[in-house]
């Protein structure tokens, strides 16, 4: 038996081709082909870290809860059990909670984190009265987080000109060095201009470095064959 | 008494840092006889093979800077085999032991999981457990030969050596390929399909003198060719990519190695489409001048040296094993499968000791897919017969139907046997 296509010899009894999927008809032969494999199917993988991560949710639980009622009983109130209940709640929500997704989205979480992050930052001056928070640690905290996300999104869906990206982050994290002084220098009165020159002149000329070996193809060609991994 | 362990072998390094929840490199070996197969005899066999093949019973765990590999106490346990060949290994298999024994009707087949052996040490051993085997069903004398070792002697030395390491050149040879073409379908997980091309040897080994090359460069020009085509029919002239078929080479013919671990180096002869069209004869005579030329002892020893030189390094030898797996991930993915589009691996014409022939009818190799690409084909020939094992996880079966039709149309009749339902 012969399929008409492929020309290729068949089983006796299939009832299509495997590689064409052209039917067979063959009045001879009724009998259904002879089994080269069972039916049975192997155990699917299944996922080892639910339970672990049930587990380190409820240690998690266990230490806040244990923390307040210790904080209440002594002191009548929330004292520093507010910031392990807060820290704990940060780390968990950033690096744990995800991982009970399939495919947590990055664009999702990531922002999540800087905003727990800022939140935290925020309890911590409104508890000891700070006056920093506005001016200094929520800008600051905005701006690295809106860095993270602009550069993982380019780089999760821009296709090819990974170095013009680099080199485009890399001036731009150089230029917000200098704005994290500017803040720095408007809420604790610090020089302006001390530190801040140094990252930016580092990180905008590897930045330009990379977005001229981009526009220059032998250069980019030569740096390949020299660093290639 | 402390449990036995060894370290990987070099290029079985690699396989647990790049394996996946999803992927895993193993293959299979399997032997087909001429009455049913009988589980527990066969239990009785793989038990009584053990302290002959210490280097196969054993389960991978992780050190603090490598894997390695220790050996286990009780024997695998002989199972049914599943709907599809080479199913996931899981992690917890892996820890458990790293070779699979399976028997369905007719057949026994042994999957291994890649850092343990080759396919010419999977198939010495599948012959040696086949002759156990025989041995204990008919009270047969095998005497050992042709690939089946005895069973009663100890391991020596050089069987369990990593000839890597005793082979590798004083110079490293870095070669700069381009990367190949990718093949594509759509992915079906969880299951593996295998098209088994049943063909007579004689006329495979006439059509390829014929070409006047031998029967692998033959069937992997043939494959060239069919991608070939295939990216003809898609890609503009300017987006075609390279087209390579990987060909491991078997380093023990070249250095007289005894190894019963990984001693293969793959090649990846092929062509650039943008230069123009090819013939078949054209094909074959480019790969086999490009083989001819790289599979040379004293090129290879730079291939080793290029592989071995990394894990010889003091400071990366001091990198913690997590540091050491994204490193190999990164090198593996940028290098290691890139530069072919497809496998053809071929273990040749296997022979049997006279006393066992009449109760084998057919030995087969089956390569599992690789991380990227989603088909793969491995050849075996014992008798009269050759078995060209195509495998796959995307649905379509474009690449094996024009393979094979090709080969029909060049006089080589094919028999199709397949695992779907």
């Amino acid at each position: 038996m012969y399929c008409v296509k492929c020309g290729v010899r068949l089983t006796e009894g299939v009832a299509r081709c495997p590689l064409c999927h052209t039917p067979v008809w063959n009045p001879v032969c009724t009998e259904p082909p002879a089994q080269t494999f069972p039916d049975r199917y192997p155990m699917p993988p299944k996922s080892s870290r639910y339970p672990f991560l049930a587990f380190f949710t409820v240690v998690c639980m266990a230490v806040c809860l244990s923390a307040l009622i210790f904080c209440l009983k002594t002191y009548n109130a929330v004292s520093w059990s507010g910031y392990v209940m807060l820290g704990i709640a940060v780390v968990y929500f950033s690096f744990f909670f995800p991982s009970w997704f399939d495919k947590p989205h990055p664009l999702v979480f990531l922002p999540l984190f800087f905003a727990l992050t800022c939140g935290y930052l925020l309890y911590i001056c409104l508890y000891n009265g700070g006056r920093w928070f506005l001016s200094f640690a929520f800008p600051v905290v905005m701006l690295v987080g809106l860095l993270c996300v602009v550069s993982v999104a380019l780089f999760r869906y821009v296709k090819g000109g990974k170095l013009y990206i680099t080199g485009g982050l890399l001036i731009a994290i150089g230029g917000s060095t200098m704005l994290i002084e500017m803040f720095e220098h408007i809420t604790f009165g610090t020089k302006m201009f001390t530190w801040s020159l140094y990252t930016v002149s580092f990180f905008s000329l590897f930045g330009l470095f990379l977005l001229l070996a981009a526009l220059i193809r032998p250069m980019r060609e030569y740096l390949e064959r020299k660093l290639f991994l | 008494m402390s449990k036995q362990w060894m370290r990987l072998d070099n290029a079985a390094l690699i396989f647990p840092a790049v394996r996946s929840k999803r992927w895993v490199n193993v293959f299979r070996v399997s032997c087909t006889l001429t009455e049913p197969v009988d589980p527990n005899l066969l239990q009785q066999a793989v038990t009584q093979l053990m302290p002959r093949f210490p280097s196969m019973y054993v389960r991978l765990r992780r050190g603090l800077f490598w894997h390695y590999l220790e050996e286990i106490t009780a024997p695998p346990t002989v199972r049914e085999d599943y709907a599809y060949p080479l199913a996931h290994m899981q992690e917890r298999e892996l820890r458990t032991c790293c070779l699979r024994v399976l028997y369905f009707q007719n057949r026994l087949a042994v999957e291994f999981f890649h850092s343990l052996t080759d396919g010419t040490g999977g198939m010495i051993y599948l012959k040696t457990l086949t002759a156990r085997y025989l041995s204990l069903r008919y009270g047969l004398e095998i005497p050992p030969g042709d690939g089946v070792l005895d069973w009663q002697e100890p391991p020596c030395r050089e069987e369990l050596e990593d000839s890597f390491l005793r082979h590798s050149g004083k110079f490293v040879l870095y070669d700069r390929e381009p990367d190949a073409l990718r093949l594509r379908g759509t992915y079906e997980p969880d299951f593996l399909h295998l098209t088994t091309g049943v063909i007579p040897t004689d006329s495979l080994v006439r059509a390829a003198h014929d070409h006047r090359t031998t029967v692998t460069v033959f069937l992997a020009a043939v494959m060239e060719l069919s991608i070939l085509e295939l990216q003809q029919e898609h890609v503009p002239l300017a987006q075609r990519k390279p087209v390579k078929v990987t060909v491991p080479v078997n380093l023990r013919r070249l250095y007289g190695s005894k190894t019963l671990r990984n001693f293969v180096l793959t090649l990846n002869p092929g062509v650039d489409p943008r230069m123009g069209d090819f013939t078949l004869q054209e094909l074959c005579d480019v790969m086999s001048c490009q083989l001819k030329a790289e599979a040379t002892p004293q090129n290879m020893s730079g291939r080793i040296a290029a592989n071995v030189t990394p894990q010889l390094n003091p400071v990366l030898r001091a990198a913690p094993l997590f540091v050491k797996n994204i490193a190999m991930r990164l090198v593996y993915s940028r290098r290691g499968e890139s530069k072919g589009c497809i496998n053809m691996s071929n273990l040749g014409l296997q022979r049997l000791p006279g006393a066992m022939a009449p109760y084998v009818s057919r030995l087969e190799f089956v390569v599992g897919v690789q991380r990227s690409y989603p088909n793969n084909c491995s050849v075996a020939s014992y008798g009269r017969t050759t078995c060209v094992n195509m495998i796959r996880n995307i649905r379509e079966p474009v690449l094996e139907q024009r393979f094979f039709s090709k080969l029909v149309e060049l006089g080589v009749p094919v028999q199709i046997e397949s695992n779907e339902k």
